[in-house]
């Protein structure tokens, strides 16, 4: 997981308060407090769209493992694709949505290696579908920097 | 300014290489200037003056941190210099590596200093213009001559491992599998897709074996504002593997400066590709090159993910790792998902 709001706002603010030896608090100190300022910078996005876009993840997921499920994409896994479908994101805070991210993005791990293992035409279409999904998400969540001029 | 045995207080930084380079030399030697630098992810690095004798020398200090983003080893870094600075490839001379770390507490190694040039975040936009040809043939002109030079003849050899030209993709695609299984904190369904896609797909056995860099892209080299490259730096993850390898990194989207029509935001990329291969005398051939590709986007992934577990393991207290936690691996993950999706696409 990549490292959560709080904890990065958490940590630009340690950067700031703790002391820095003398020989560190010139061009390194500067950098840092460059980093500091980029960290806001998608911060300000990630608050801005980063529920929405886990919820829509989530739903993407779950629809793509029901659908896995009714087609017989793995007989193995139809269960669990099942149970997992079925879920729901009641709790919005980006801490539970992160935690039924995670146990979804499992099984789409397991679901998209066994569909990848079918050498046939329907099994080349759903390891399509998936991957599609997968960039989708990864679009979704793509944060983004302002031009910025080099020094 | 800090001389040898000055002062009874505790010793900072700066008395203590005083001090270690007191002794090395047989003379007292007076430290000055002492800064900290932004410098590559696994080591602290520092700049200063050592003044012997009334003679100044701009030195580099690169010392291991109690932590690191990734764990490197610094004798293969510093043997790395040790080969390529007498061949002309630029680099600061290596001067003196210590691996105990004696009076500086943690290993290290010393390097000359190479003054009056910049070197560009890979986050900022169009950092060379206007000499983006300029550098953009000296870039990759330099890294085929690093692909063309033989490394059983090299000091690095003495110290990293000479893999088979068959399986050097699987050993360094091992390598980093075995990093996101260890680092992973959150279930990551592109990497696992690349790595299986990797697998199923090998490249072709390396033409040959060659030191890799491992991380040489735009930002880690040292230019003078003018055209002129004056340092390759960061050889901390150098190794001995396939040339193309080091060519797929340098090409990879994360670091083309937002211009989709120059990798590296210097060439267009079959200009970049017909300079390494007229320098290295070597070809780049097109499948080898997007397996290579492919797993750099890998391999950068599971860096940032790394980086991401470093920075909640250390207390959040180092913004960078924070950063290329968060931002690098956002894009890794929509570079890698894009050339993942393409290949789907382009096959038969």
């Amino acid at each position: 997981m990549t490292p959560t709001a709080p904890e990065l706002l958490i940590g630009n603010f340690m950067t700031l308060i703790e002391p820095s030896p003398p020989e560190s608090a010139g061009e390194f100190m500067a950098g840092k407090i460059g980093v500091t300022g980029m960290i806001s910078l998608l911060l300000a996005q990630e608050m801005e769209k980063g529920a929405a876009v886990r919820v829509a993840e989530n739903r993407a997921i779950r629809g793509l493992l029901a659908e896995a499920a009714e087609g017989g994409w793995a007989p193995a896994q139809t269960a669990a694709l099942n149970t997992l479908a079925r879920g729901e994101d009641g709790d919005l805070t980006l801490t539970a949505l992160d935690r039924d991210n995670a146990a979804l993005r499992t099984a789409l791990i397991a679901l998209q290696a066994a569909v990848e293992e079918a050498a046939n035409a329907a099994g080349k279409a759903r390891e399509k579908r998936i991957v599609r999904l997968l960039r989708e998400n990864a679009d979704a969540r793509r944060l983004d920097l302002p031009p910025m001029p080099a020094r | 300014m800090t001389a040898l045995a000055m002062t009874s207080e505790p010793m900072g930084l700066e008395g203590q290489i005083a001090v270690y380079l007191s002794g090395l030399w047989k003379k007292p030697v007076a430290i000055e200037n002492l800064s900290r630098i932004p410098g590559g992810a696994s080591r602290q690095t520092y700049r200063f003056d050592a003044v012997m004798g009334g003679q100044r020398r701009g030195l580099i200090l690169r010392r291991d941190p109690v932590d690191s983003l990734i764990d490197t080893d610094r004798r293969i870094e510093y043997l790395a210099y040790q080969s390529f600075h007498p061949l002309g490839v630029p680099t600061p001379e290596p001067l003196v590596l210590d691996e105990d770390g004696g009076v500086l507490e943690r290993p290290f190694f010393m390097m000359s200093r190479i003054d009056g040039g910049k070197a560009a975040s890979p986050f900022t936009v169009a950092p060379y213009a206007p000499h983006e040809a300029e550098i953009g043939n000296q870039f990759f002109s330099i890294l085929g001559k690093i692909a063309a030079a033989d490394p059983a003849t090299l000091p690095i050899s003495q110290a990293a491992r000479t893999p088979m030209l068959e399986t050097c993709w699987s050993t360094e695609l091992d390598h980093w599998e075995r990093e996101l299984d260890k680092d992973e904190l959150h279930p990551n369904p592109i990497g696992r897709a690349a790595v299986r896609r990797l697998r199923r797909h090998p490249p072709k056995p390396a033409q040959k074996m060659s030191v890799v860099h491992g991380d040489y892209r735009s930002g880690n080299f040292m230019h003078d504002g003018e055209g002129r490259i004056l340092a390759i730096l960061d050889w901390e993850m150098a190794h001995i593997g396939d040339p193309l390898e080091d060519l797929g990194w340098a090409i990879d989207p994360l670091w083309s400066h937002f211009d989709p029509t120059r990798v590296g935001g210097l060439l267009p990329r079959e200009e970049a590709i017909a300079v390494w291969e007229a320098s290295s005398d070597l070809k780049a051939d097109p499948d080898a090159l997007a397996w290579w590709e492919l797993f750099n986007s890998f391999k950068g992934l599971v860096i940032w993910i790394s980086a991401a577990k470093s920075f909640r393991d250390g207390g959040g207290v180092d913004p960078v790792l924070g950063f290329t936690g968060l931002y690098c691996t956002r894009r890794h993950d929509q570079i890698l998902a894009q050339k993942l999706e393409a290949l789907l696409e382009s096959a038969p």
